[in-house]
């Protein structure tokens, strides 16, 4: 299993670099794998999204549509993909430790 | 180059080595704007940590990521467990399925290589040897004389002999994680071998008898399907509340009220989505349900296990994990005492609800089973709908997911509505029953672990890129937008990925999508601009 290491801390991830255990996030893993996707600093505007992403998950198991991501957070896609430049998908769940989507999406 | 010097015998070699490198100037050419080489997108190598690992050693990529054995009892034991399988695939207890073609593709191959020229991996690899369909059913033809049939010497002296060693298995793992089974091979073979059916056998001997198959088939695809009723992940609760949040989204978008009916007892038609579409495509699903409910139909969806999730990816590499999906599915069907099933635009859920599960479906489980195909073609010629293709003026091309065309023969209905409402309307050469696979077939489109991408834009997508850029070729400029309709889940997540990793949205504005979106975007009662030109 491959490990994700960053500032002396360890992540099991998986061969795309999500986070194994959806469960051992916390804001600092956030930050910590913010450096993998281009994103430089997180401003409120990208705990919105993250916030959402990681709410609907705990409630779901699963990421949200993406439409539903940006209508809830009024984000147009074009603006999460400023914030993150490896998308919505790669991106943003990523930093909000979902697991990497699965089935025909 | 070692294409040309690649033997049979090269499949059992013990060296770490991969048996053939694809270099770009080797694969097929492609036109403009990719008739440089150089121009294509350069192919990720495998890193050092996977090629220490995993058994990668077939060519430049690897699919079913199989640890490498720690030792040589390790490599026997495995061995033994393929020799157990192999004898299984042809006995009539084990093989319920697919014995009687797979036996007469064994007996009979007159090596006329018809069937290499039909083949997409073959010719977008540049003729590579190792992609040559005959060159994989030719080992397990070997084997079969040899360990199954126990041929002798004269055996070995009319059919060939192979050496059978770990190497050679793990290689045909991944082999047999290259062909599509789009099944092109065996249309055009006189005699009626079935080279895509010698793939999918030898991933059904993996998987059943060694547990080993592609992780987003099986652990995270028909495991978790049958776990929480999605192969997405998605419960009856999380369905419920995407689909709600659709037909919110579509009342808003077109001006007319849309709501899904849900477990309508006694509807006619239950309507089994690829629910990929409800959570990467929503608009699929939310036109399917304003068109249903413009013509009146009696519909309804199902929240049961499996019963909003038309995927069955056993149909790809193991017959019991597809059995146990295609019985959800008729249960679903059943407990709503539905007239009939309709299948959604996903090409591998008609074959697997449509077709071969007529080998598992009995009693009051036989319900019949259809394509949504048929039943659009009717609703949209039937004038129940007020439509103007004035709305889908722009250049539109079709592409034939292979199981809907080559499979079912369900090849007219899709164009007579395509012909009565996109007016720039053009066909890709060849299509119908003669098309090529997007590269994305048997479940390519889902699996992306390593560098795989590469292999399934470069090599398995290339035939389908030049037929797509050739249909668009006099409108190629980025102020034109074009729509490529793909009316199959597995084809447009193929699309979705080959059109961006060859920039072709940003560079020459071709779009892809359903066929259910070209509907709505031609219905007058809509608010117009239901299509988005957006990438998504």
């Amino acid at each position: 299993m491959p490990v994700f290491e960053v500032s002396g801390r360890k992540y099991d991830v998986d061969e795309d670099g999500f986070l194994q255990d959806p469960g051992i996030w916390s804001q600092d893993v956030a930050l910590d794998f913010a450096t993998t996707e281009g994103v430089n600093e997180l401003t409120s505007n990208h705990w919105k999204v993250i916030n959402y992403l990681r709410n609907y998950y705990l409630q779901f198991g699963i990421a949200p549509m993406i439409r539903k991501l940006c209508k809830e957070t009024g984000f147009k896609l074009n603006e999460i993909y400023q914030m993150f430049p490896s998308g919505p998908a790669k991106g943003a769940c990523k930093l909000a430790g979902l697991p990497k989507p699965t089935g025909c999406v | 180059m070692n294409k040309e010097k690649l033997s049979l015998a090269d499949i059992s070699k013990r060296e770490k080595k991969p048996l053939v490198h694809l270099e770009s100037q080797d694969l097929m050419p492609l036109p403009a704007p990719f008739d440089d080489p150089a121009r294509t997108p350069d192919w990720r190598p495998l890193s050092a940590q996977v090629k220490e690992k995993y058994e990668c050693f077939l060519d430049d990529t690897c699919a079913v990521s199989v640890p490498q054995p720690k030792s040589r009892e390790e490599e026997e034991a495995l061995v033994a467990k393929f020799l157990s399988g192999l004898e299984k695939l042809f006995s009539r207890e084990n093989n319920w399925t697919f014995l009687q073609p797979l036996l007469l593709t064994m007996d009979y191959c007159a090596k006329c290589q018809t069937c290499a020229e039909a083949c997409h991996v073959f010719e977008g690899s540049g003729r590579n040897e190792l992609y040559r369909p005959t060159y994989r059913s030719e080992i397990l033809r070997r084997l079969y004389f040899k360990y199954v049939q126990r041929g002798g010497l004269l055996s070995a002296w009319q059919h060939g002999d192979i050496e059978l060693n770990w190497p050679l298995v793990a290689r045909l793992i991944e082999l047999s994680y290259r062909c599509n089974i789009c099944r092109r091979c065996a249309q055009t073979c006189p005699i009626g071998a079935d080279n895509g059916l010698v793939a999918h056998e030898l991933r059904k001997l993996f998987s059943q008898e060694m547990g080993i198959a592609a992780k987003e088939l099986h652990d995270s695809g028909s495991m978790l399907q049958l776990k929480v009723g999605s192969s997405t992940g998605m419960n009856a609760e999380a369905v419920k509340d995407n689909i709600a949040f659709i037909d919110e989204d579509i009342s808003e978008k077109t001006g007319i009220e849309v709501k899904t009916p849900w477990d309508v007892e006694g509807a006619d038609i239950l309507l089994i989505h690829n629910a990929g579409e409800i959570l990467a495509w929503p608009e699929n699903p939310g036109a399917f349900a304003l068109i249903f409910n413009a013509a009146g139909l009696s519909w309804t969806m199902s929240s049961e296990i499996a019963g909003y999730d038309s995927i069955n990816y056993g149909v790809w590499y193991d017959d019991a994990q597809f059995a146990r999906v295609a019985i959800k599915h008729a249960e679903a069907a059943r407990k709503l005492k539905v007239k009939k099933i309709v299948l959604g635009e996903c090409g591998h859920a008609h074959k697997a609800l449509t077709v071969i599960a007529d080998r598992v479906l009995t009693g009051d489980l036989n319900i019949p089973r259809e394509s949504c195909m048929p039943l659009l073609r009717d609703i949209v010629m039937s004038g129940r709908l007020k439509l103007d293709p004035a709305r889908n003026n722009f250049p539109v091309t079709l592409h034939d997911p292979c199981n809907l065309v080559r499979l079912m023969g369900v090849v007219e209905p899709q164009r007579e509505i395509v012909r009565k409402i996109c007016p720039q309307f053009r066909e890709m050469e060849p299509h119908g029953v003669d098309n090529y696979c997007c590269g994305g077939g048997s479940g390519f489109a889902i699996m992306s672990p390593h560098n795989f991408s590469d292999w399934r834009f470069q090599v398995a997508g290339r035939k389908k890129v030049e037929q797509v850029l050739n249909a668009f070729r006099e409108c190629l400029d980025p102020s034109i937008p074009k729509y490529l309709c793909a009316p199959c889940s597995n084809c447009k997540g193929q699309f979705r990925d080959m059109l961006a990793y060859y920039d072709l949205w940003e560079q020459h504005r071709i779009l892809y999508g359903g066929l259910v979106e070209l509907i709505v975007n031609a219905m007058t009662d809509v608010k117009p601009g239901f299509i988005e030109w957006e990438w998504r």
